[in-house]
């Protein structure tokens, strides 16, 4: 959501200056937003919000509550929406307190974070990129932290738990990718094909490592391998959290200069912003986040690219819908999760692969279609 | 047609027939330490003696019914793939059309995946359905390729190639959850190995392969006129469409072997044509000429790779060609000008 805030505390606008502009409220929004105004001392405060991006957003999130209690009314056992409303506060029998509280809730709030973080991810790495193909999933990222991770598992050096492993994986993943496509450039399709190469290598690394273990530790670890979220290590998800709540106050703190981002170097630079740093802190936030949820859930980076898809379409093009593709990527992963569960019961659709079948034509049709600009 | 100085490797000085030589004799080496060495216990010195005359069934089995099939397989499979690849990066006119990448392979695994869920049995049925996706696959991505401004851009294809054959990568595994018995079938085949293989598996691609090279044989010389341009190749007296369906036929015969025998592995039709067009020149007969000996050699050197490296268990293939694949993809990515084919 993309706030304008217009603060003087001082003397610029001053009662005087407002009542010649006629009464309380003498300046009129701009079309499609709304304004809100107070007084706070001596000066007048105002924020405006684009209408749009408030609808937006409001409908994404309630989409993403009806969606929830979907997701907790239905499985191997249907418990009906109402008495998922009182099982959240505990007002319902044991067996459905127990099935909402123990066993769906703490998967929704990985699917949740987990689908939030890979989107924001994805948003904040196509605005640096100036890239809608450049998804930490598609350019090698979500590979190489999950193949740090599962060497973390299978116990291969030293053995740091698995998020701290992931982290650094991603970290490795996006340094050969921007450094191999340094000279290119972060545009146009080669940096995505060298990402490719990069994911591929980092997807054979972690097979190599699997190879090399016992059954049983290789099947503890399958679930990396395709992205389910079977597992949901509980530390992990905790750490997602946090990181997840610190990536988005950031994110939004630099959505201003994120929307100066999308033009070139030189106008971005003379409009104030401090380009190469920017990018910098765009590029650890989104490497963090995607490292925090690969170690939730493992690989399912369509999100990434799924999630902003859908935050785009909806909004004006006025700045870059981070909030808006963190509640579309949430959304989705809870309907991807739910339709894994549920669609050929008694067998569970890993929720990586439900994604990709959804996302692989929905990337399909972004290269066929005549390009366009990429943000 | 200009042949940028990084392909050719400073390697061309030598005569075609010398460097041929020594591809053969590399590959007669090759065959051999694969019947030497293997993940389990019967090491070379146990070969060696077996092969001078001393009785050792464990090592007779081993040798000739496990490691002489694999071989063999390896040997096929690598001329199929390379000779594949060279033929696709020709009619599609791009350095980085690979049958694993664009999504060939992926096709056929997905089609025998398919045809297993809907009753048929692994034994009989693998070899013509998988033919029959890797068509499929393949005339997908070359009407991809005529799409407006992706066939102009070289890497734009291999993308949707990419999105193409991870899609279909993620539906055969959903096929593969949905079935317990197609899974159990063939899950070690769908990542891609040689392990396991026998001769009746190889006899039974022969004849389409056979059918392939012959053909192969027949569209290289209209093949190498197609490289000037279309209009071009008509004013000799080819047809254009008719080689490309041709090639397209070729392709879908061979990839479709390799893949119903050893299943999906990707970058080998990459990295042969890659290598040979070093050895070669832009010539697009000789260089099918040279992925002859390229081919096994990679295969065989990956699989020999792939039986030691986690001994006494073995890798997958397609992870050995994955890794030293995917650096020669961001490299052809990365030089500053794509080699137009």
């Amino acid at each position: 959501m993309k706030t304008t805030s217009i603060k003087s505390t001082s003397m610029p606008f001053t009662h005087a200056t407002r009542a010649a502009l006629g009464g309380n409220d003498p300046v009129s929004p701009p079309q499609g937003y709304w304004r809100f105004a107070w007084r706070h001392q001596q000066g007048a405060n105002s924020v405006l919000f684009e209408q749009r991006a408030v609808v937006v957003n409001l409908g994404l999130f309630g989409a993403l509550l009806v969606a929830s209690v979907i997701y907790l009314s239905l499985g191997s056992v249907k418990v009906a929406p109402t008495t998922v409303l009182k099982a959240l506060v505990g007002n319902a029998d044991m067996m459905a307190t127990f099935v909402v509280q123990e066993l769906r809730l703490p998967r929704l709030a990985a699917a949740c974070f987990t689908g939030a973080a890979f989107a924001l991810a994805g948003i904040l790495m196509q605005t640096l990129a100036r890239n809608r193909l450049a998804t930490p999933g598609i350019i090698g990222i979500d590979n190489g932290a999950t193949a740090f991770a599962v060497a973390s598992i299978v116990g291969i050096g030293v053995s740091i738990a698995p998020p701290a492993m992931a982290l650094a994986g991603a970290t490795t993943a996006a340094v050969l990718t921007f450094g191999l496509a340094a000279g290119s450039g972060t545009q146009g399709y080669r940096f995505i094909v060298a990402g490719i190469g990069v994911g591929a290598v980092f997807g054979a690394v972690t097979q190599l490592l699997l190879a090399r273990v016992a059954i049983d530790t290789a099947n503890a670890a399958y679930p990396w391998t395709v992205g389910s979220l079977n597992a949901r290590p509980s530390g992990a998800l905790q750490l997602l959290m946090l990181g997840l709540a610190l990536g988005l106050t950031t994110a939004l703190a630099l959505a201003r200069s994120l929307t100066l981002l999308r033009f070139k170097d030189a106008t971005a630079s003379g409009l104030g912003v401090n380009v190469k740093r920017r990018r910098l802190e765009v590029l650890l936030l989104s490497v963090a986040l995607t490292g925090l949820a690969v170690a939730v859930v493992g690989p399912v980076g369509m999100v990434g690219l799924i999630g902003p898809e859908i935050a785009r379409s909806l909004s004006s093009s006025r700045g870059v819908p981070l909030l808006a593709a963190t509640l579309a990527g949430a959304l989705v992963m809870v309907l991807a999760d739910l339709a894994g569960r549920t669609l050929l019961t008694p067998i569970e659709i890993p929720v990586g692969i439900v994604t990709a079948v959804v996302g692989g034509p929905w990337l399909l049709w972004i290269l066929m279609r005549p390009q366009r600009s990429y943000t | 047609m200009t042949v940028p100085r990084f392909a050719t490797l400073g390697v061309r000085r030598a005569s075609p027939r010398t460097l041929m030589m020594l591809l053969l004799t590399a590959l007669v080496a090759v065959s051999l330490v694969s019947l030497l060495i293997g993940a389990g216990s019967v090491g070379p010195g146990r070969v060696l003696a077996l092969l001078s005359g001393t009785q050792d069934s464990e090592a007779h089995f081993i040798v000739w019914e496990l490691r002489a099939p694999r071989t063999l397989i390896g040997i096929l499979v690598g001329m199929a793939l390379g000779v594949a690849g060279a033929l696709l990066q020709a009619v599609a006119r791009n350095p980085l059309a690979e049958p694993g990448l664009l999504g060939v392979s992926a096709g056929a695994a997905f089609a025998v995946a398919l045809a297993l869920v809907l009753g048929a049995s692994a034994a009989t049925l693998r070899i013509s359905v998988a033919q029959l996706g890797a068509l499929v696959g393949c005339v997908c991505v070359l009407s991809v390729a005529r799409f407006r401004g992706v066939g102009n851009d070289p890497i734009r294809l291999v993308l949707a190639g990419a999105a193409f054959s991870g899609l279909l990568a993620s539906l055969t595994s959903l096929i593969l959850l949905y079935d317990q018995r197609a899974a159990d079938e063939i899950r070690f085949w769908v990542i891609g190995s040689f392990a396991g293989r026998r001769l009746d598996d190889l006899l039974a691609v022969l004849p389409s392969m056979l059918v392939a090279s012959v053909v192969v044989i027949l569209i290289a010389r209209p093949l190498a006129a197609l490289a000037l341009g279309e209009r071009v190749a008509s004013g000799l007296g080819h047809h254009p469409n008719l080689i490309r369906w041709l090639v397209v036929a070729c392709v879908a015969l061979l990839v479709g072997a390799a893949t119903a025998i050893a299943g999906p592995i990707a970058f080998v039709g990459l990295v042969v044509p890659f290598v040979a067009r070093a050895f070669a020149g832009p010539d697009i007969r000789r260089t099918l000429w040279f992925c002859l000996p390229i081919g096994p050699l990679i295969v065989l050197a990956a699989d020999i790779i792939s039986r030691v490296v986690v001994a006494p268990s073995e890798l997958p293939l397609g992870v050995l060609t994955a890794l030293c694949g995917a650096p020669v993809l961001i490299a052809v990515v990365r030089a500053r000008r794509l080699p137009m084919l």
